[in-house]
Parts: C-alpha cells; structure tokens; sequence
C-alpha cells in the first residue's frame, strides 16, 4: 500500500533538526529506523505531514560508561546495543530485550535503541489497516470515543509491547530530550506515560536524544523474559524485565517490570518490595512476588492482543518468577 | 521396477530454480506493459447490507482515472464451480455479504488516483442482520444469505454405508467426542495478482496466480461472453496455491472488464490482508465423532456429524465438505460408516480446499483411536496398523483401492522415531504421537479430468513439450521435462516447455486434485512414447532392425545389444521431414473415475484411480509451565507410489510438516472481531519460522502404482494431514489430556494441564 | 541539508510515462548505487525502496509478499546488511550502497550460494527466494561459518510457506563448509 504523501525533511545535524521540528510542531513525526513508523503510515494510523529523517544526525549514535551512568545514544542502532561488552556486561536484561526484537534482518540493522523505546503503543483493533477500521467509529487511539478491545471502556487500552522500553523500566533509565529550548531529563517512568491516547511525555519540537542508564553496582543482576508464539518475529504477549542486588544471600534493591499489559510497561513497586531482604533462596517468596506482579499488572490488561488474557496473566507470574531466578543467578554468577 | 533410468527416479535440480534465484522469474505482479493502468477494489464496509444505490461519478471525473465499474458493468452471470452453486456476481448488485467483499473498481494512472477514485465513489448501504457463526447462521430467522438456501445451509452431503446401529451394538467399546477447529490459512508467499489486457481484436490475455488455467478462462468467458478462444490465460510464475488458487476470482474478472473499459492493460495487485480475506481461507469446523470397537480395536461402526463454516459463497463447497470424510475412509476400513457433512453459510470471508483438509475432523478421528486404543490396553501403532486400509480393498464409497503402502508407512515411521523404545517411556512432559491419511489422486472433475500433451521436435533434436500442466511452485513443470527428457534420451537442457497457457496447450485438470503428475504426466509420458515410436518406425528403416529392438538414449537411436548401430536422434527426425512424415507426439490420460460420482447428488463410485498414503510420527516437549510446545523430531512417511525426483518429494514433506503439523497444530489460526478477520497478516496470522521447525525424516515409500506414470502417485498431501494429526497426538500425550480444540496454543496446552491437576486433586 | 521545496516538475524518463500529473508532486533528487551502479533518480519522498527498485528501476526480482516487514520477501542489503525494502523510504538510502539478488553472481552465472540453492532444492515456489539470499548473504558476512542454530536464526526473519526450511539450511550449510567458502561474500 502507498504512503500518504508528505514533505520530507533530512537536517544536516541536530541543532538542524531541533529547528525543524520547533517550527513543524505537532505537523511533523521523527524517522529514526523506520521499521515502526512506515508500517503505521502504510495503515494511515497516522498522516504527517512533514517527515523528519535523522539519517544525516551525528554523534547520537554509541554506548559508553561514564562517572556511573551507561550513556546509549538515542541512534545506536540494536545490533550495536547487541554487541556492545558494556551493555552485555551491566545490562544483561536489555541485551537480553534487544535480541528477541523482532528478527535480525528486519530490526537489528535499521532499528535504533531510542526507536524502540519510542515504540508506539499497540492494539489488535487499531494496529490494522484504514479499511479494516471503515466502518465503524474510531477508537479513542484512533481520535475516536470507544474502544473494541474493552466494551465500554472510557479510554485507550492499548499496551506497550517494546521490549526495549521493558528492560529499560526495570533497569532504572532516565530520558533526555532535547529542543531548542535547551534539554530535559525525565526518568523513564515519567517519559512513559502510561496513556494509550498518547504514550510519550514529548512535547512538539522535542527529540529523545539519549538513555542513561545507572551503573547497577555490585552483586546486581537483571533478565528479560518474553512469551511469544513463535520464536522470532513477534511482538510480546507478555514480557518481564527484573533488575536485582543481591547482598550478602539477600534481595537488596529490586525492580520488577511487566510490558504487553498496559499503555506503558509496569514498574511494580509493591511488588518488587516485597522481595527486599528475603534470601535469594526463598522459593516461597520468590513465588509470592511473582503472583502478586501477576495480580497487580492483570488490573492494566484487557484482552487486546493475540492470545487469551487469562494466558497472559498466568504468564506474568511464570515470566516474574523465571525472570527473578535469572537475575540472581546473574548477580551471584558474576560476583565469583 | 527393473528398468534401470537416467533421470527418473534421481535426485535431480529443478530446470526452473535457476530463473528463480536470481529473480529474474515473472509473477504476476512483475508484469509491465505499456500505458498499464493501476486497478483497485472498494470493499463493502459491512458485512451484510443491501445496495440501494452506488455513484461512481466523481470517481469517473478524478484526472487520472480512465474506467470505474461496478454490478452494472457485469452481464449479471453467475459464478459457481457447480451449475447447482453459482451462486456469486463477481461485482454484486443485490447485497454484499461479508466485510471486504467487492462493491466496485477503478483502473487509474496510478495508485495514488486510484485509491483517491475509491473514496469518490459514493455507495449507499442498508445494513442487514449478520451472522458470523454456523450454529448462529442455522438458527437465525432470516434474512438468509442467499435466497434459496433456508436456515443458511449451503451443503449437506449424506454418505452411509452398512449397518450403524448393528454395529454399535456389536461393538465392545463406543466413544463420542466433539473436535473443533478455528480457519486455517493458504498464507502462500506471493499476494494475489491479476494483470489483463484486451488487444484491438476483442481477445483477452490475463495473467494470474491458478491452480488450473482451465478453471479460470472457462468461467472467464462465460462471465465475459466472449467464446472460449478468445479468452487467453497465459503462464505465470506461481507463488504457491496449497488449494486457495483453483477457482476463478472476483480479481480476474474486475480486472478484465477494467482493461476492457478502458482500453489499456490494468494490473491489480492485492494487499496481503486482500490476499487473505478476498480469496479463499479455510474452514471452521466443529466434528462430532461415534466410533464404536472390537476388543482387538478393530472399528465396527463410525458415525460423524461435521459443521463446516462456509462464509458468505458457495465455492467448492459440495467438494470440500466431503474430502475430510473421504480422506478418512481411504484411510481407515469402516464397514458402517456414516457421515452427515453441512456446509454454512455465515457472513465471513469466503472458505475454499486447503491442504490440510478438516483438521478437526482428520485429527479427531486419529486422537479418538488413541483414546480408545488406551481404554483396551493397545498402542496407537497397533491400532492403526489393526484399522488401515490394504490395497486390494473397497473404500466404504466404493472406490477400489488398487497401490497402497500404508502398513509399510506405518511400520517404517515407528521403526525410524523409536516408538517402541520411546512410548509409554519418556521423561515427563516429553510425548510421541501417530497420524495416518489419505489422499485422492484426482477426482471426477467432469470433461476437465483428463490431461492431454503435444511433443514437437526441432530439427537439431530439441523438443518442445505443450501441456496444459501448471506449476504452482511444487515442480510440476520439472515433472514433465523429467519424463520426457527420460523417454526420449534427452537431457534435461534439451526439452522446452510450453505449459499452462489456454490459447495453446490443451485440457489438463489442473493441480488442485492433487492429479498433475498422474494425468499430466502420464500424457507426457504417453506422449513421449508415441513420438518414439514414430522415430523408431523411421529409424528402423534406416537400421534395418526391428522397431522393437531400438532403444533411444543419450539422443541415439541404436539397437539394443550393439550400441554402434546407431542412428542420433536428430537424423532420425530430419528423415522425417523429408520423408513427408514429420515426427511429434501425443498423449493423453484420464484417470478413470465413475463420472456418475457426483459429490453431493450421487457419492459413490470409484473417486479416483490412485490414493496415496501416509504416516507421521512427531515427538514433542511442552513446558508445563507456559505451555509452550517444542517439537523435537518428526518422521514423515508417505507412500507415494513411486518418487519420480526423490529430492523434490522431499520438499513436499518438508514443507507439508511445517505447514500441516508445525503451523496447523500449534500456531495457524484466524480469530474475529465480528466478521472482520483480527489476523489477516503474517504479523499475527504465525506460520512456522526456520527456528521453529524440527528435525525432519523422510520415507519415501514406492507400492508402484499400477497406473500412475512410473508408478507415482500424489506425493506429500498426506503428510501435510497425519503430520497434523501426529502433532495433535503427541501434545496429547505428553499431556496426558486429549485436546479437542485445534490448533493446541499454549494457552489451551495449560488449561487443560491445569485442569487435569484440579481434578487429580 | 534541507531539500528545496521545488513545484514539481515531471521529469523525463519512467517518471514521464504515466503522462498525467494530477497535481503538483514535489520530487526530489535521489544518488545511490544499485549492485554497483550509480543510480540518479526524482522521486517522490513517500516511495519505498522496494517501489523504486521494483518501478523506477524495474529490478522486480525484489518481492512485496506483505508490505509491513514481516515476510522478508523484500529483503536487499544496504551497505551490507539486510534490511526490509517495504519499510524503507528510498530517500534513506540516498548515497548508500544497495545490493539486490540481481546484484549476485554474474551475468547468467548463479554465484555459489545460488548454485547451492538449486542443488539442494531449498527452491519452490521462488517467491521468498530473493529476500532469502540476501538475509543469508547478510548472515554470512558477519559470520563466515554459521552452525544450523545460527542460519535459522539469520533466516528467522524470512518466511518460506513452501519448502519447511529444511533444504534452505542444508543449501547454506554446504556452501560454508565446502569448497565454495571464498566466493560466498557479495
């Protein structure tokens, strides 16, 4: 299917591309990888009309660690995020994220980390094309006033399935964004806004330019977990990221994540406390948590995406659970 | 088979993978032809309304547009593969009855104006009541989909053979059990296309994927009335078909009466949600089985009821409501036997033929067997090998089953995945499990049932073979160029083909009967032979020998036992030609088949001339705690008469596991927001991947078929349906829970594990 | 660079047959090489790669199988690595280097890859066929010896409805470990 026309934008560099975007507003959209963005303009979910195209940005691309913080350009493409020793090292959840996106050969080259993050929230009654949503009136994602995924609901149910953007929640990351303004730093939880109708804290004229990520320290440890139907390709039915310390054979800090449940992955703060100052050992406990993320993310889902939401609920605690264990055999593997 | 061959029977390249790999090959939608117009549909909105009123005229007036057609455009002539089920206007005038389907189409500059031209044209829709499931639709008061058929039933074939209830009383232990399955899908690689011309004499050339191109110019001429020569459906390159392809498409002719009215070739292509909704799907199918059996497991009667989900058009409905069953009682021996099949309309897109025929009903059949087998203390194995069809037999319809390796398959398979060492025997959560089928080679398809071939030959020795064959990417055409190049001591580079066009090559079935190598290549082969003949009559001469003492290899004519009297080939044909008789050659094949048999008026008779068979053993892994299923290794073997390219039946079994087992069991199915289809693409519609898929054994099985061209049969159908119903077994058995809902998705897989320790509890 | 809102003329060559414009369509100037050769070409910005090749440059042996990344018939390689045509603005491409399945081997001789292909049957239908030797291509350049997990996982991205992938792997796998190794790189 042809793409709606547009104008199309390619900045020499950022201060460029910063300009362009202030004067463009709300009339303009960012293309990064693209993967994301042509499926959607394809299916007229949305019709810009300018296209910003940052081919030409330098200097937003690269991993380094620096006084603590893991600093990922916005640009670094997936394949480098894969094979970066920092990443692997400090971050397994996100490589771990990063590698069950999609499949190499559609995102790994072209997608970038902050593409992913910005990852659109999706729904299997909006993500279809214009003629399969004529018809009928729009959903609220869609500038409409109901939804199909759930009779009666009064706003957008659609979820966030990135698995980036899932790791990243558990692993703590602030946002940077920057306009002509100057810059701004948001932590990932605040970017996120947990808003179907309109998913990212991003005002017009601003662009994601960098992720920091905070040096974990000692005995930290994190896994991603991801159920699909197929081994490559798919978007996640479920998904949990779980950043973990573990000091002296018990939990320290703990952050658990859940994606594909609401409009943005869930920070389970109740939780992820609950683990805090339990032996790392304690299956019982382990468990608990792991049914108690269940029962708090089953109040974000609907049944919008391809499986059943039962399944999905049932997974989350399967996912928490394996993503907990991982975690601490990362974090006590590579004390030593 | 003593005769020792050069190229049948070998693991050969095909001749067509060169055009292939370097993309150089023609689809559909490659075709350029000059001042070519864009084609595009507007699809109704609803899926049951009236139409009061459509306005094409600011669509007619947007620059760029040259012809906008709907209803009006159409001589009103019915479509239907039967005369009793025509039953579809290619561009509606009445109603629309399913979301997508045509209401109009433009043929613009380009496809920018095209789709602008959609959005003129105004149509004015009454929205009916709709029905989207076949309980639902029978039940309903009306209005029915189509006048005529009250409570929306579309089929219903009744077959019933012996003594039902005598045999259910005999039996030692009856079981009933519903199986349903949700639409599975083609899914083939390339999205319908359709490119037509008109040339100033009124004759049409139109190019589009077909699994027959005789199917297609028939209905094509008489939609257009236009006589039949006139009609041209030409070759194309074909990216898969696997049942979804064989019937004329509304595609076809929109774009035919768009290149007519404007005057300039129109090419349509389809969207990949269009190729999945706009053509064919497969159906849903709820399967209530009774099978009642002797102590040993022998089946003394069987009773099955089948609820087919038709969507909103006949199609080969009387054909596809009955495969399923006659699938299975080419299988299995079922003395009393009865079946009740209904076809039902619903407002949803339209079912056709799939490879994987009625996966409830095959893998209810084969799990119920299991079920029984383990009340009375005996393995699948047995009891498969206790119930499977011998050659020799009668099928309950009365077809007379002449080559059958069925035993044979199935002692091999469980010999080759060690069934014996692994059933009953593996760790938990590990599970093995058996299907057995059966698939026609042909079936009675009227005057379209016999194939004819043409060899003519170049005076270098060089030959060109005209059949009516097509090759939808199986390696049909490699098929013919095999045998030919075998029977007349070519190599494979010697022989041309001209195949699948309808100006030039004659009546051939088509490949959706599973029938091309058997017709098609008999003739071929038929051919071939005549064409010899007639060189050796003139070699004879030249030799002084006797024609039945000449051999033709390596593109000599010598007698045999004295290899240097010899005449080439080429000489041979140049004498021809100057004798005044120019050699070429003809064949012809017609399975024979009761063309009394008529599917729904008249079941019974001889079906076809040949059945293959299979059997498939999978071994899985579930995870008890997603349930998620990895499957391990599955051993496929199928009796296929005779492998005329062992390398080639490979691929069939190959990619019949992937897509009947590994997809059909575990991921392949459509899921609905009313009557518009939630997975229309790839993206949520999951066919296997590389990662996905498990080691794969082949058996080749060879029971020679006496008829078929060196003994072949249908090669790799049968493992497309018993790889289905293995993979359905064996999650079953590592469950330890009989799933009855198709495909086993891991949600289903941990319910069931879930409710299975409720109960324990 | 910001790209000059011209008004849009039509140009000469394939653009010039369609004939009408129906309104003014801002082209703009696009430079990259297509299997080696400089291509120069107006275009539209909303076009996608596989729209310019299979149109503009009438290298239709790059497939569109579902126009949203999925199937991978569509699959080139952009300055070596594989990326889905379908989903890639031509205008991103712009003095990048482009290689199709035209591009390999050489005139009427299949490269070794290709040659694998056909002796192994991992060929059917041929639809997937392009887009699956380029993902491979992309795999091997990175990874010159790929074990079996690894070619599926380098393919996990093209879907083959035909062939169950069996022969593809085995194809692939030949060609790494026989004598073909040196030639298998672009």
């Amino acid at each position: 299917m042809i793409i709606p026309e547009f104008e199309y934008v390619a900045p020499g560099d950022l201060q460029e591309a910063l300009d362009c975007l202030a004067s463009h507003g709300e009339e303009a959209v960012v293309l990064a990888g693209g993967t994301d963005l042509l499926v959607r303009l394809k299916q007229r979910l949305l019709k810009p009309r300018f296209v910003v195209s940052l081919k030409n940005l330098r200097g937003l691309e690269g991993i380094h660690k620096k006084d603590g913080v893991i600093v990922l350009g916005a640009m670094t493409p997936l394949v480098e995020v894969l094979e970066s020793e920092t990443v692997g090292k400090y971050l397994p959840a996100l490589k771990q994220a990063v590698e069950k996106i999609g499949a190499p050969s559609i995102q790994h080259f072209r997608g970038t980390i902050g593409g992913n993050l910005c990852l659109d929230t999706r729904c299997l009654f909006y993500n279809q094309s214009q003629f399969w949503r004529s018809g009928r009136t729009p959903c609220h994602k869609d500038s409409g006033k109901t939804c199909y995924a759930e009779e009666n609901s009064d706003r957008c149910r659609s979820a966030n399935q990135s698995d980036g953007a899932c790791a990243l929640m558990a692993l703590g990351c602030d946002v940077v964004l920057a306009s002509t303004g100057g810059q701004r730093v948001l932590p990932v939880g605040e970017f996120l806004t947990g808003k179907g109708e309109s998913p990212f804290s991003i005002e017009p004229g601003e662009l994601v330019v960098e992720l920091r990520v905070p040096e974990p320290g000692e005995g930290a440890g994190s896994s991603f977990q991801k159920i699909t139907q197929r081994s490559a390709i798919d978007f996640a039915l479920v998904s949990a990221a779980v950043s973990l310390r573990v000091q002296g054979g018990r939990f320290g800090g703990v952050r658990i994540s859940v994606g594909g449940a609401g409009a943005a992955p869930l920070f389970l703060k109740e939780a992820s406390a609950t683990l805090v100052g339990k032996p790392i050992d304690d299956n019982r406990s382990i468990d608990a948590t792991s049914g108690l993320a269940r029962k708090h993310a089953s109040a974000f889902m609907v049944e919008n995406l391809g499986s059943s939401l039962e399944y999905r609920q049932k997974m989350v605690h399967v996912l928490v659970r394996r993503g907990i264990k991982e975690a601490v055999a990362m974090a006590t593997g590579c004390c030593g | 088979m003593e005769k020792e061959f050069s190229l049948i029977g070998k693991r050969i390249p095909r001749v067509d993978s060169l055009s292939r790999v370097t993309g150089d090959v023609q689809f559909a939608a490659d075709l350029k032809l000059p001042r070519m117009l864009v084609g595009k549909i507007k699809r109704s909105p609803l899926a049951h309304a009236k139409i009061l009123h459509i306005d094409t005229s600011r669509a007619e007036r947007l620059k760029g547009v040259k012809a906008v057609v709907t209803g009006q455009d159409t001589a009103g002539v019915k479509w239907g593969v039967f005369r009793y089920t025509q039953d579809m206007d290619f561009l509606p005038r009445d109603k629309v009855r399913y979301f997508g389907e045509e209401i109009a189409a433009v043929a613009a500059v380009d496809e920018e104006s095209a789709l602008e031209a959609l959005d003129l044209i105004d149509v004015d829709l009454e929205e009916l009541p709709a029905v989207y499931d076949p309980f639902e639709a029978m039940a309903s008061e009306g209005p029915w989909i189509h006048d005529g058929y009250p409570n929306n039933v579309n089929v219903h074939v009744n077959i019933e053979v012996g003594d039902i209830e005598k045999g259910f009383s005999e039996s030692y232990l009856v079981r009933e059990d519903t199986f349903t399955a949700a639409e599975d899908d083609y899914f083939m690689s390339e999205p319908y296309a359709v490119t037509a011309r008109f040339d100033d004499e009124g004759n049409l050339e139109i190019w589009m994927p077909n699994a027959g191109p005789h199917m297609k110019s028939k209905p094509l001429s008489n939609a257009l009335q236009m006589p039949l020569h006139k009609v041209k459906v030409r070759k194309i390159a074909i990216g898969g078909a696997f049942g979804g392809r064989s019937e004329i498409s509304p595609a076809d002719y929109i774009c035919a009466i768009l290149s007519r009215k404007s005057g300039r070739p129109v090419k349509i292509i389809y969207t990949r949600e269009e190729n999945t909704v706009n053509v064919r799907m497969g159906h849903a199918l709820t399967t209530t089985i009774k099978t009642g059996v002797d102590r040993e497991g022998k089946v003394i009667a069987r009773d099955i009821t089948c609820y087919m989900d038709g969507g909103a058009y006949s199609s080969t409905g009387p054909i596809a409501t009955s495969v399923p069953f006659l699938c299975m009682e080419q299988a299995y021996r079922m003395d009393n036997v009865r079946y009740n099949g209904y076809r039902i309309f619903t407002n949803k897109p339209i079912r056709g033929m799939i490879r994987m025929h009625g996966r409830s009903f095959a893998c209810g059949i084969d799990l119920q067997l299991d079920m029984l087998g383990e009340e009375l203390g005996i393995d699948p194995v047995t009891m498969r090998l206790r119930n499977a069809r011998q050659p020799g037999e009668y099928t309950p319809t009365g077809s007379y089953v002449s080559s059958c390796g069925l035993t044979e398959c199935i002692e091999k398979a469980a010999l080759k995945s060690g069934w014996k060492e692994k059933y009953g025997k593996l760790p938990p959560w590990r599970g093995i499990g058996i299907g057995i089928n059966s698939v026609q080679t042909g079936f009675p398809l009227g005057i379209r049932g016999g194939s004819q071939a043409i060899i003519k030959f170049n005076e270098d020795g060089g030959v060109t073979l005209i059949s009516g064959v097509v090759d939808n990417g199986q390696g049909n055409d490699n098929m013919l160029v095999q045998v030919v190049a075998e029977e007349l001591g070519l190599t494979m580079d010697d022989v041309t083909l001209i195949t699948a066009d309808t100006e030039v090559t004659p009546n051939d079935p088509g490949s959706y009967s599973m029938v091309t190598t058997f017709a098609g290549g008999n003739a071929a082969r038929l051919a071939a032979v005549d064409a010899r003949n007639k060189l050796f009559a003139i070699a004879a001469k030249a030799l002084e020998a006797n024609p039945e003492d000449l051999m033709l290899r390596d593109k000599k004519i010598f007698v045999v036992g004295s290899p240097d009297r010899f005449i080439p080939l080429k000489k041979a044909v140049r004498m021809g030609l100057i004798q005044g008789t120019p050699v070429s050659g003809e064949g012809h094949y017609a399975p024979k088949v009761d063309h009394a048999r008529e599917w729904v008026k008249n079941p019974e008779g001889q079906l076809s001339e040949a059945f293959s068979f299979g059997a498939s053993i999978t071994e899985v892994e579930v995870d008890p705690e997603t349930g998620i299923v990895k499957a391990l290794e599955v051993t496929a073997a199928q009796d296929c008469g005779f492998a005329l390219n062992p390398m080639l039946v490979e691929g069939q079994f190959e990619g019949s596991v992937a897509m009947g087992g590994q997809g059909g069991m575990l991921t392949e199915h459509h899921f609905w927001d009313g009557g518009r289809c939630l997975n229309p693409t790839q993206l949520e519609y999951k066919v296997p991947l590389a990662c996905d898929m498990p080691r794969i054994n082949n058996i080749i099985v060879e029971s020679l078929d006496p008829a078929g061209p060196y003994g072949a049969k249908e090669a790799g159908m049968s493992i497309a349906m018993s790889a289905a119903q293995a993979y359905a077994a064996a999650i079953s058995n590592a469950i330890g829970v009989t799933l009855t809902d198709f495909p086993m998705t891991p949600e289903k897989i941990l319910k069931a594990i879930e409710d299975k320790n409720q109960q324990g509890k | 660079m910001i790209v000059k809102e011209g008004a849009g003329e039509s140009v000469t060559g394939p653009m010039a047959k369609r004939g009408i414009k129906r309104f003014m369509k801002k082209k703009i100037p696009l430079s990259f090489t297509v299997n080696g050769e400089e291509v120069e070409l107006y275009i539209s910005p909303n076009r996608t790669l596989l729209e310019v090749l299979r149109e503009e440059l009438e290298l239709t042996g790059t497939k569109e199988g579902c126009g949203e990344g999925v199937c991978g018939s569509c699959t080139v390689l952009c300055d070596g690595v594989p990326v889905r045509s379908c989903l890639t603005l031509a205008m991103e491409v712009d003095r990048h280097d482009i290689t199709t399945v035209e591009g390999l081997g050489e005139q009427g001789e299949p490269d070794p890859l290709q040659q694998s292909f056909i002796d192994h049957g991992a060929v059917q239908c041929g639809f997937c066929t392009p887009g699956m030797l380029m993902s491979v291509k992309g795999l091997l350049k990175r990874n010159p010896a790929p074990g079996e997990e690894e070619i599926r996982r380098g393919i996990s991205g093209n879907i083959c409805r035909c062939t169950g992938y069996t022969k593809i792997v085995e194809a692939v796998t030949a060609v790494t470990t026989g004598s073909n190794r040196k030639n298998h790189e672009g």
